[in-house]
């Protein structure tokens, strides 16, 4: 058994996977995570994987005592200390989850998590470069998080629209919820808000994603969920847009295939 | 004898010809042992949040040390300096201010060499020997350069240190060449360093304090570092006006790129970290160095505040090392 975990700003995923399939895919809010199951200890922070159990629904207490192999990577990753694990970049784990859910080895991925947003570009299975977002976190998943909570809508609903935008400022997670309040004042339609957002996260990734040419086009993380985002992408670039099957644990899931 | 402090790399042959010390304030606030308490000194004097740290840290530093002269570039370096010079005057010290011409212009610079040398009553020939004086040092640095790429026995770090010192010679040239004379005896017991990927460094020096330290620890190391070199004064000529005007730094981007282009060849580079200073406009150079130099895989890296390399930026570069390290096992 090899169990994958991909420590993302928002969210943990964990993988296990026999080989040949899946048995459970799991994942748990990060500052949860920490504050449960995190003990610190001297060479950061401990982690055991035996706690895990009762959130476990089909991995059977063994597993977390004798794995085969165990993978992590993410944010934080060097300081995290749990016995034997192997330690992966983010941007090996991204592309090796892409080639095993999309069967592709040439394509940009585009992975737009919480709050990190990578831009990578592959050719015949090897990265050729990459861009990654720094510092700030605006126009992430938090700010998608943080505006759906406003105007009391569930994610998936907010990912519904992309027609007749309202200009949006700020993609800022912290600004952004006075700009929008600002904006219910001024009498707009929900739909249009919900656009406008979305229209921000696309006018954030959109410059970067542009710095590559390819005629495959890999969207991943939790934004790869919202249907207006990736219609966006494909109405501006005139290509397709493959989600795979699982965007959220792509990363979880490059820590444990083989390629 | 006086402590004259500048904000950029000026001809400091002029200053020591006077018998001054010519000081860096850029190298003494990033040496400082607390850095980050001068960039906070100078908010609660109220530079803004979202202002270059290192103007914060030349004001705090300047006031801290109690410097009574600065000459301040004023072209040639960013504009932010413009009111720093006057936020200084208005709290007592005295501006001489430096301009080296958009041009490149000869005659120009050769007026601001010569203003500058009658602000300081210096004899145009005391110049001549003051330079000879701190050529011979730069040639020993030069030297450590050459070791750093060459013979793979110098650290990325020290490169950037004996590089950048030379920009004021830590105010006292017979000591740093003591310095000097040490490291490069020490590096006879070193065996060289034969890292898997070669980076280059370009743009301002990086105010993160573990920078190369962390890039050594991921299997790569700065074989070059752009403007550091500069400082260094790496074109050799005995006319002082000369030597300032090939000095790529103050005079825009392209001679720049043509440099950096001719190093990544000659020194095997196997990609670029562009370092920018957050809230800088160089950040806006990043489009025109990715245009034109496209030869090898560039990392635009952003650094705030002198202090460590945060999570982030960490990933990024180790990200960017693997990604080379895989290129090269691809094209051997």
């Amino acid at each position: 058994m090899r169990i994958g975990i991909d420590l993302g700003s928002r969210e943990i995923k964990l993988v296990f996977y026999n080989g040949k399939d899946f048995i459970e895919m799991k994942k748990y809010e990060t500052v949860e995570f920490y504050k449960r199951f995190g003990k610190k200890g001297k060479k950061g922070i401990r982690i055991d994987l035996v706690d895990f159990h009762s959130f476990l629904e089909n991995v059977p207490i063994e597993i977390l005592k004798n794995y085969d192999k165990l993978v992590i990577t993410g944010y934080g990753r060097n300081n995290l200390n749990i016995e034997n694990a192997e330690i992966i970049s983010e941007i090996n784990a991204h592309v090796k989850g892409a080639r095993y859910q999309t069967g592709l080895s040439s394509f940009t991925l585009t992975d737009l998590g919480g709050q990190d947003s990578k831009v990578i570009f592959v050719k015949e299975g090897y990265v050729v470069d990459f861009i990654m977002n720094d510092k700030c976190a605006a126009g992430g998943g938090r700010y998608l998080d943080n505006m759906a909570r406003i105007l009391g809508i569930t994610l998936d609903k907010l990912g519904e629209y992309y027609k007749n935008p309202v200009q949006i400022n700020s993609t800022c997670a912290t600004f952004g919820e006075s700009e929008m309040l600002g904006k219910l004042m001024e009498g707009y339609k929900v739909e249009e808000l919900c656009a406008g957002i979305n229209e921000a996260v696309f006018n954030r990734i959109f410059p970067i994603m542009n710095r590559f040419e390819s005629d495959k086009l890999i969207l991943c993380g939790g934004v790869a969920k919202n249907g207006a985002i990736k219609k966006m992408i494909e109405l501006n670039t005139g290509r397709e847009v493959i989600v795979p099957r699982y965007p959220q644990f792509n990363g979880a899931i490059g820590c444990v295939v083989d390629f | 004898m006086g402590k004259i402090g500048f904000t950029t790399t000026i001809p400091i042959e002029v200053i020591f010809a006077s018998g001054n010390i010519p000081l860096d304030l850029n190298n003494i606030f990033i040496n400082d042992k607390d850095s980050m308490s001068l960039v906070r000194n100078a908010e609660i004097k109220g530079f803004p949040r979202n202002m270059c740290g290192w103007i914060k840290g030349l004001y705090a530093v300047a006031k801290k040390h109690k410097i009574k002269e600065v000459i301040a570039v004023t072209q040639g370096d960013c504009s932010n300096t413009y009111a720093l010079m006057e936020i200084l005057q208005m709290d007592g010290v005295k501006i001489i201010p430096f301009a080296y011409p958009y041009n490149r212009d000869k005659d120009l610079l050769r007026l601001q060499i010569n203003k500058l040398r009658k602000t300081f009553k210096v004899k145009e020939r005391d110049v001549i020997e003051s330079k000879k004086r701190l050529d011979k040092i730069r040639e020993k640095v030069h030297r450590i350069d050459r070791m750093t790429w060459e013979d793979n026995l110098v650290s990325g770090f020290e490169n950037h240190l004996y590089l950048v010192s030379t920009s004021d010679m830590n105010g006292d040239p017979k000591k740093f060449e003591k310095d000097i004379d040490n490291f490069i005896s020490s590096l006879r017991k070193r065996r060289p360093n034969n890292v898997e990927v070669r980076l280059g460094f370009i743009g301002v020096p990086p105010i993160f304090t573990n920078l190369y330290e962390f890039i050594e620890a991921k299997g790569g190391r700065v074989v070059f570092n752009e403007t550091q070199r500069q400082f260094a004064m790496p074109y050799r000529t005995d006319d002082i006006v000369e030597q300032y005007r090939l000095y790529t730094y103050p005079y825009g981007i392209f001679g720049r790129i043509r440099d950096i282009e001719e190093q990544v060849r000659i020194r095997e580079i196997h990609g670029l970290i562009h370092y920018v200073q957050a809230f800088c406009y160089r950040q806006l150079e990043d489009l025109i160095i990715r245009s034109k130099e496209n030869k090898i895989p560039i990392l635009t890296l952003e650094g705030d505040h002198p202090i460590e390399l945060d999570a982030r930026s960490k990933i990024r570069i180790e990200g960017f090392i693997e990604m080379l390290k895989n290129k090269n096992k691809r094209n051997n």
